[in-house]
């Protein structure tokens, strides 16, 4: 409960930001889908075959799994608000549409006799008679819609919209249940919340509703054109993957670009999404820059060269050299760590048998009792690399990335895999071995900008370039140490960090 | 009672598929009548009323509305002279009695000033107090206070015509003949025209100035209330007639009397004769008529005719059942 406590106030500030992303998104969705549905069920309803096929064709797209919708969207429309609102717009026009067009048919035909004998026209029927009969069965539809889409808005964070998904992905990330609680709480309050508020508006006549509806609609607009029309400061957007390291490093960035740059306002997207989507983000201009490393970038993101470097310079060229080709990306010099696969072992054992290297080993190998995870386990720069380069053979068990740190510092196994800059290595005070064979490739992060944008603004590239060859393994384990398990924020890490190396000058 | 025609059916039929509900009918309806329309449930005769404002479209024949077709009349102009009262009332729940009352006055564009004050007249008129009525919802009303509303909706804007579909058929007696005086005096002082539709023949001779008869889409007779009484066209007329006697002759008002002609014509005032109201009973009138052998009946002040005791008895022997 104190760790609960502890979370929500130190992460205030990053869950009223989430709060509010998540509730213009709802929002923001929700007007659309009314906007759609409402007048569409006007339209059909003269026409029952018709509205029979709408009614099924919104019945089968909310059948469609939320994940997958927001996939298929992706090579359409890109990542970030723009599927996610589709998405939610998809999935919230079926209980509008239904509940508005049954309202408007269930109208006693007394009424609607009345109402043509009167001589109304199908306008004035429709707003004097008919939307405030069918009003209370229209709105409980809204509130349906509404829950629904506050729920299916959390998977937004998968896309980097953010929002209140984005503390339970963080929260599943780190292994962090409290975090994954405050998402999973702060959204369920959310709608009720807002179901609660239209619930009142029931009470309310249409009429001032509309009214006030159109006001904030058209001031919202304004309000943009009065935006767009404002003289614009230079403004980036710096996203990171999910975790915390990515978001010290961009937070550092910022401070950076900042500090030289006064005329930038840069724009932060913590745990914006896995590689590829970040990959995709920055080509399709979403996004200006994120850190990336440059063993990814051979992996993952450029065809593998024939001959792959084996030092770490060498590996940065490479990666630099064939994005420029390829995508017109210019990798920018990297930092100093390497956050590679690793051995771990804890101090005691290292000392015992003097091993200080994956060859050190070798002494000890029957006295081994690895624990990796799966997919160490199967790669050929994993444990079958070792087998082969180092010509180790050991007992080993898989077991699941967040429990292995955890088995060796109880003593259920000796030897781990991990990477280089987890902050377990510096909680539990566990020792990294040497890959004195170089088994394992060079992953180090350094940011990745288009090539125009890095022409156009070389005073932000001057500012990254600061931080070449800065930050060690160890500073890195220690700070992600200190965001991790210390629950600071990684803004106040970052900015400590810089001060205290003499990249920034003083508090701010 | 001007006698210039006001709606005319030549020749009408109202074809549902292959079934009549009304067939070549002829009728002429003059301006400023109440003209009450009889018949058993699938007589046409509330078809026959639904095509005068086209919520029905005659399949053969013309309707002339003030000597126009109604064909060649925009629909909008053609119903907003034309009130319109339906058996269920009606009402729209979403609007208090007000907002239903100044509902067709707005849509004429009449000014606010002249609505407010003819909702309140009219809620005046039939007894329903503004001050407390005006803004409560047609649910907060009885049956017989929201058909009230229902009339005066219909006459807001003082249209040339107003329909009436089985306007009482769904209401308890007592109302039914509450609202029944109400239509004969709201007609008197307004003197639009109404067509009023009925299978209650007792209401139809309470109310009509004339009346029309009608019987498997075709109308049988029209006439007055005395003549459809004293010379009824058919053996069907009779039976409608029939089912007008009633069990309680006793109680039957003396307007009843004078509609249906058993009133002689007095041409001054008798002082020898004891002097009733038209809404008296024959029971009450019993003793006087024993005494005197006749008495004057009045309507409001004005004299109405003369009773006798032989025009009693002709009319007892006819009525009772």
């Amino acid at each position: 409960m104190a760790d609960f406590w502890h979370t929500l106030v130190t992460q205030r500030g990053d869950l009223l930001t989430a709060l509010g992303q998540h509730l213009i998104l709802s929002v923001v969705s929700l007007l659309i889908a009314l906007m759609i549905a409402i007048p569409l069920a006007i339209w059909v309803i003269p026409k029952p075959k018709t509205a029979n096929v709408f009614l099924q064709i919104a019945g089968v797209l909310q059948t469609i799994p939320s994940l997958a919708l927001l996939g298929m969207l992706i090579p359409l429309v890109g990542i970030g608000s723009v599927p996610a609102v589709i998405s939610l717009v998809v999935y919230a026009l079926l209980p509008i549409f239904q509940n508005t067009y049954t309202g408007l048919t269930e109208i006693d035909p007394s009424l609607e006799e009345a109402a043509t004998a009167f001589g109304m026209t199908r306008w004035e029927k429709l707003h004097k008679v008919e939307l405030p009969l069918a009003w209370p069965m229209i709105l409980s539809g809204v509130r349906t819609a509404l829950v629904m889409i506050i729920g299916t808005a959390t998977l937004a964070a998968l896309i980097g919209a953010g929002g209140l998904g984005t503390f339970i992905l963080l929260g599943i990330n780190r292994n962090n249940n409290t975090m994954t609680l405050i998402g999973a709480l702060a959204s369920a309050l959310l709608a009720i919340i807002l179901s609660f508020a239209l619930r009142e508006i029931k009470q309310i006549r249409l009429k001032p509703l509309l009214i006030t509806v159109a006001i904030a609609v058209l001031g919202g607009g304004g309000f943009g054109i009065y935006k767009l029309v404002q003289p614009q400061p230079v403004s980036i957007t710096i996203a990171g993957k999910l975790g915390s390291e990515p978001e010290i490093l961009i937070n550092m960035y910022r401070d950076l670009i900042e500090a030289d740059n006064p005329n930038v306002k840069v724009t932060l997207k913590p745990n914006f999404g896995q590689t590829s989507f970040l990959f995709s983000a920055l080509k399709s201009k979403q996004i200006t820059l994120y850190p990336e490393f440059t063993g990814t970038v051979l992996e993952s993101l450029v065809d593998k060269p024939k001959q792959q470097a084996t030092s770490a310079n060498g590996i940065y060229r490479q990666a630099k050299k064939a994005l420029q080709q390829q995508d017109q990306l210019s990798l920018l010099p990297p930092l100093k760590y390497n956050n590679t696969y690793a051995l771990v072992v804890t101090r005691a054992f290292a000392e015992k048998y003097h091993v200080r290297s994956i060859s050190d080993l070798a002494k000890v190998s029957n006295q081994i009792n690895a624990g990796f995870d799966l997919e160490f386990l199967d790669r050929t720069d994993g444990y079958k690399g070792i087998q082969k380069r180092y010509g180790l053979n050991f007992k080993t068990q898989s077991m699941s990335a967040d429990l292995r740190y955890e088995a060796l510092h109880e003593g259920k196994v000796n030897v781990t895999d991990g990477y280089s800059t987890d902050s377990q290595i510096r909680q539990y005070d566990l020792v990294v071995l040497k890959d004195d064979r170089h088994l394992f490739p060079t992953y180090q992060g350094a940011p990745l900008m288009r090539t125009t944008t890095a022409k156009a603004h070389p005073e932000i590239v001057r500012s990254l370039k600061r931080l070449q060859n800065k930050i060690s393994a160890a500073d890195m384990q220690e700070m992600n140490y200190q965001v991790n398990v210390q629950k600071k924020s990684a803004a106040k890490v970052a900015h400590h960090y810089l001060v205290a190396h003499h990249l920034l000058g003083g508090e701010r | 009672m001007s006698t210039e025609p006001c709606i005319e059916f030549r020749q009408v039929s109202k074809q549902f598929g292959t079934d009549y509900a009304v067939k070549k009918l002829n009728l002429t309806i003059n301006s400023g009548e109440l003209f009450v329309l009889v018949g058993a449930s699938g007589s046409g005769k509330t078809t026959t009323l639904k095509m005068i404002n086209r919520l029905e479209d005659a399949s053969a024949g013309d309707i002339l509305y003030q000597g126009q077709s109604l064909a060649t009349l925009p629909l909008r102009t053609l119903r907003l002279q034309m009130g319109y009262v339906l058996q269920q009332i009606a009402l729209f729940p979403n609007m208090t009695v007000a907002e239903n009352i100044s509902l067709i006055p707005e849509m004429k564009k009449m000014t606010p000033a002249v609505i407010t004050q003819r909702v309140s007249d009219l809620l005046n008129e039939v007894g329903l107090d503004p001050a407390v009525y005006q803004q409560r919802m047609p649910s907060d009303l009885s049956g017989g206070e929201q058909q009230r509303v229902g009339i005066i909706r219909a006459f807001a804007a003082q249209p040339q015509v107003v329909l009436m579909d089985e306007p009482f058929s769904a209401l308890d007696p007592i109302s039914r003949e509450q609202l029944q005086k109400l239509t004969l005096r709201i007609h008197q002082r307004l003197k639009s025209t109404i067509v009023f539709v009925t299978h209650d023949m007792n209401e139809a001779l309470q109310l009509g100035d004339r009346i029309g008869v009608m019987q498997g889409g075709h109308l049988v007779q029209v006439g007055t209330p005395d003549e459809i009484a004293q010379q009824p066209a058919n053996n069907f007329v009779s039976k409608m007639f029939a089912s007008a006697q009633t069990n309680d002759i006793y109680g039957v008002y003396l307007n009843r009397l004078k509609v249906l002609g058993y009133l002689e014509p007095l041409a001054s005032v008798d002082q020898q004769l004891p002097v009733f109201d038209s809404n008296q009973t024959i029971s009450e009138a019993l003793p006087a008529l024993q005494e005197n052998g006749a008495i004057q009946v009045n309507d409001e002040m004005t004299l109405a005719g003369k009773l006798t005791s032989k025009q009693l008895l002709r009319f007892m022997v006819k009525f009772k059942k």
